[in-house]
């Protein structure tokens, strides 16, 4: 039986571990200020940077999308682009990450305009319970195609939320940042997607006999 | 067809990601990219077919040179050092933003003048500067505004700045604003080279590079390299001031010029002193043996020896002796040897007994007593005794004792008028070694001092020496005209603010200044306020250097260390009355 769903259950994320790479203290985040500050007086000081995220922006590229060399080009073009415009980045209090996932984000989007074929979801079946017990419904078989489908038809913003915030187990904060939102307006926006996630649940429950 | 959907996707491992990180080829990218946006906003330019200046043609060309040679400095891997690119523009050349010269020299007499060389293009030169820099100039160095070799003479127009006045005089604004953050640049040292033909700005060959062997009294080596980028009026980063390290690993370690001889050898004129000196001693023992000689030669007096009277009821020996067998006797002829009250051995039974020897010997008291020795077979008695005379042998005697005695005063007096006499000649020869040696001794101790204040002053001088050398080489690889400067920003000082009044000492006249330059002491470091207000740190030291309609005026540390103590906006400042026609009339008036 589905028992009615409370959104506050989005901000305690019962039984999921969340990235902590996105959880910088004051001193990592004056040492990157500093590496920041040289790489824009000098490019070769880049490279700190370019080490400390080349996995983590690959990641989320790859996440995306089947092909590999794909992920990766797209991965040297998100440095590029970062590296090239890294004069006009501003220090706003996150971690540089937040900058460049969103060079990534723009990155990805601008290749799915133009090749929407290569846009892939990628989950585990462990991400699919998470999704059930956010909207606590214990998890059955049954529910793994409907969530794939759900998922997957899913508008581009929305899949983004769902993907940052379950498959890549981020936190609000950090999607907000990369999806240029708010962290209440991601919440709200997340809310209303696991809602109709729910609605769908409780309609395949319920055909079920259930 | 819809998105496809992976469930449980093998993850890439770790060492595929990893070997596809090509940092170096991101660099690369990043130059190329550059160097072609560089070129399509030169082509954009050309395209517009404008009518551009000379000027404006020459900065584009520039601007590309710039980004070609900071690029290609960036891929450089090598460890030299790096090129130093500026843009050429003229001292007085406004900046886009404002119609202020970026380079405004306060009061223009005291601007650092250029010096000028004649280089032949086509062979390059190495030319010495009266600071003892070296611009090294390779050959084919220079191209025209079209990017075409220049041959023929080239005027190299260079100048340096070493000082805080240099800085000031020269209008130099060493304001550095890095992503917003502004600060000062301290200074190891600045150069200013311009390069024209016939009147007409030349540009350095992109592929050549002019090296400025940079004298700096600088000698620490955290500084950076920086050029005056006169279009965008700040200074760009080039890369770490390298030069010293280069230095250190390329050249063998440099032992101290400055020798300090720890074992000073002596002069000639010491050591013959020193000779003289050690002379002395063995005359002076030389002169005594003498003295003691000549006393020895003199006459021996001997105190004729008094006679004794016998005295009666005293036991007494007669010797029954034969003088001519026993002649040294011949003394005691006449006498009795009286028995001395100190023999406890004695007994009158002495004299009862017919001893078969009797022996007559020195006694204690020489002169005076003698032993006298008995034997009879196995007995043997000694005895202290007297001589003495008895009767008219002693009367005899004593009158003969009496005329020795008066001889022996005549010629005790003599030997004591002839002892005085020889003594008194040898203490006035003994004094007179002392004296000599006493002189020399002065003598030695003034040729001491003489030389230990020539070593003083040889340490000094070599001290000077070794202080005008004690300057370092910074290398500034220029790849184009302008100014560049090894040095590292400091904040702003940004403890204390005031706006200051500043009145002219010992006068209520108030000075409008024009500019303001906090100087921080014993560095190369000049804070410009122009016309703002002033901020400081209380800890620091600094003097003032204050210009206003072309006077000059200063403030002195301890002056203005007191008013900042206070908080005391009004400054006391002094008019600078002397004549001061170049900055080092101004380093010597802000006591630099």
């Amino acid at each position: 039986m589905v028992l009615g769903y409370k959104p506050t259950m989005l901000l305690n994320a019962v039984n999921m571990e969340f990235s902590p790479r996105y959880h910088h203290t004051a001193d990592m985040l004056l040492d990157e200020q500093m590496i920041i500050e040289a790489a824009k007086q000098n490019p070769e000081h880049f490279g700190p940077l370019y080490d400390k995220y080349y996995k983590q922006i690959f990641g989320y590229v790859y996440q995306r999308m089947d092909c590999k060399d794909t992920a990766f080009d797209l991965t040297a073009q998100v440095f590029l682009k970062a590296l090239t415009n890294i004069e006009k980045y501003e220090y706003k209090g996150v971690p540089f990450a937040s900058w460049l996932y969103r060079i990534a984000h723009s990155e990805v989007m601008q290749l799915f305009r133009t090749k929407k074929n290569l846009r892939t979801v990628n989950a585990d079946i462990s991400d699919l319970r998470h999704i059930c017990e956010e909207v606590e419904e214990e998890y059955m078989e049954q529910y793994k195609s409907v969530l794939m489908t759900v998922i997957k038809d899913l508008p581009e913003d929305e899949l983004q939320l769902i993907e940052l915030r379950f498959f890549e187990k981020r936190p609000f904060k950090e999607i907000a940042e990369i999806l240029n939102l708010t962290e209440t307006n991601s919440k709200v926006k997340l809310y209303r997607i696991l809602d109709r996630v729910k609605k769908t649940l409780t309609k395949t429950s319920t055909n079920n006999g259930n | 067809m819809g998105t496809k959907f992976n469930l449980n996707r093998q993850p890439v491992p770790d060492e595929e990601i990893n070997s596809h990180k090509d940092f170096g080829e991101l660099v690369d990218k990043f130059k190329k990219q550059s160097i072609e946006k560089a070129r399509s906003d030169a082509n954009f330019l050309k395209n517009k077919k404008a009518t551009y200046t000379a000027i404006i043609a020459g900065a584009t060309v520039v601007c590309t040179l710039t980004y070609f040679t900071v690029f290609k400095k960036q891929t450089s891997k090598q460890n030299q050092n790096d090129k130093i690119t500026t843009n050429q523009t003229h001292n007085n050349q406004p900046t886009k933003n404002s119609a202020k010269p970026v380079i405004a020299p306060p009061v223009p007499k005291l601007n650092v003048a250029y010096t000028s060389y004649s280089v032949k293009a086509e062979d390059g030169a190495v030319l010495k500067h009266k600071t003892n820099s070296k611009i090294i100039i390779p050959k084919k160095a220079f191209v025209n505004k079209q990017g075409l070799d220049i041959v023929g003479d080239v005027e190299i127009k260079y100048r340096e700045f070493h000082n805080p006045a240099d800085i000031i005089a020269g209008g130099v604004p060493m304001t550095y604003d890095s992503a917003g953050i502004k600060s000062t640049l301290e200074s190891a040292g600045m150069i200013d080279i311009r390069g024209y033909q016939n009147g007409e700005p030349v540009f350095i060959n992109p592929n050549k590079t002019i090296t400025v062997e940079f004298q700096s009294e600088y000698i620490s080596d955290q500084y950076n390299m920086y050029v005056l980028d006169t279009m965008a009026g700040n200074w760009v980063y080039v890369s770490r001031d390298n030069s010293l390290k280069n230095q250190k690993k390329n050249e063998p370690k440099k032992t101290s010029s400055l020798q300090v001889k720890s074992d000073v050898p002596m002069s000639a004129k010491q050591k013959d002193i020193q000779k003289q000196i050690d002379a002395i001693p063995p005359k002076m023992e030389a002169e005594k043996i003498v003295y003691s000689k000549k006393i020895n030669q003199l006459p021996k007096v001997t105190t004729p020896s008094k006679p004794i009277k016998a005295t009666a009821g005293r036991p007494q020996f007669e010797l029954d002796v034969n003088y001519k067998e026993f002649p040294e006797l011949q003394a005691f002829k006449n006498a009795v040897f009286e028995v001395g009250s100190e023999n406890k051995n004695y007994s009158s039974k002495l004299a009862d007994i017919t001893w078969s020897s009797a022996e007559v010997s020195e006694g204690p008291a020489k002169g005076k007593n003698y032993w006298l020795t008995l034997k009879l077979r196995e007995r043997v008695e000694k005895l202290i005794v007297y001589p003495a005379l008895a009767g008219s042998d002693y009367e005899k005697a004593l009158k003969n004792y009496e005329a020795k005695f008066a001889d022996y005063q005549d010629l005790l007096a003599k030997r004591e008028a002839d002892e005085k006499k020889l003594k008194e000649e040898f203490e006035a020869k003994q004094k007179a070694y002392v004296q000599e040696q006493e002189r020399l001794t002065a003598e030695m101790i003034r040729e001491r001092i003489r030389i230990q204040k020539e070593i003083a002053e040889n340490m000094n001088q070599q001290m000077k020496t070794m202080s005008s050398e004690a300057k370092v080489t910074r290398i500034f690889n220029v790849s184009n005209f302008g100014i560049c400067n090894s040095d590292r920003p400091v904040s702003m000082p940004q403890e204390a603010k005031m706006n200051p009044v500043f009145i002219v000492n010992g006068t209520k006249t108030f000075v409008k200044a024009n500019s303001t330059y906090l100087i921080s002491k014993n560095r190369n470091l000049v804070f410009n306020f122009g016309r703002e207000p002033l901020s400081y740190n209380p800890g620091e030291s600094y003097s003032l250097c204050v210009i206003s309609d072309g006077k000059i005026y200063t403030c002195d540390s301890e002056s203005l260390s007191k008013c900042f103590a206070a908080k005391q906006n009004k400054i006391p400042v002094t008019e600078v009355t002397a004549e001061i026609n170049d900055s080092h009339d101004l380093k010597k008036v802000l006591g630099i």
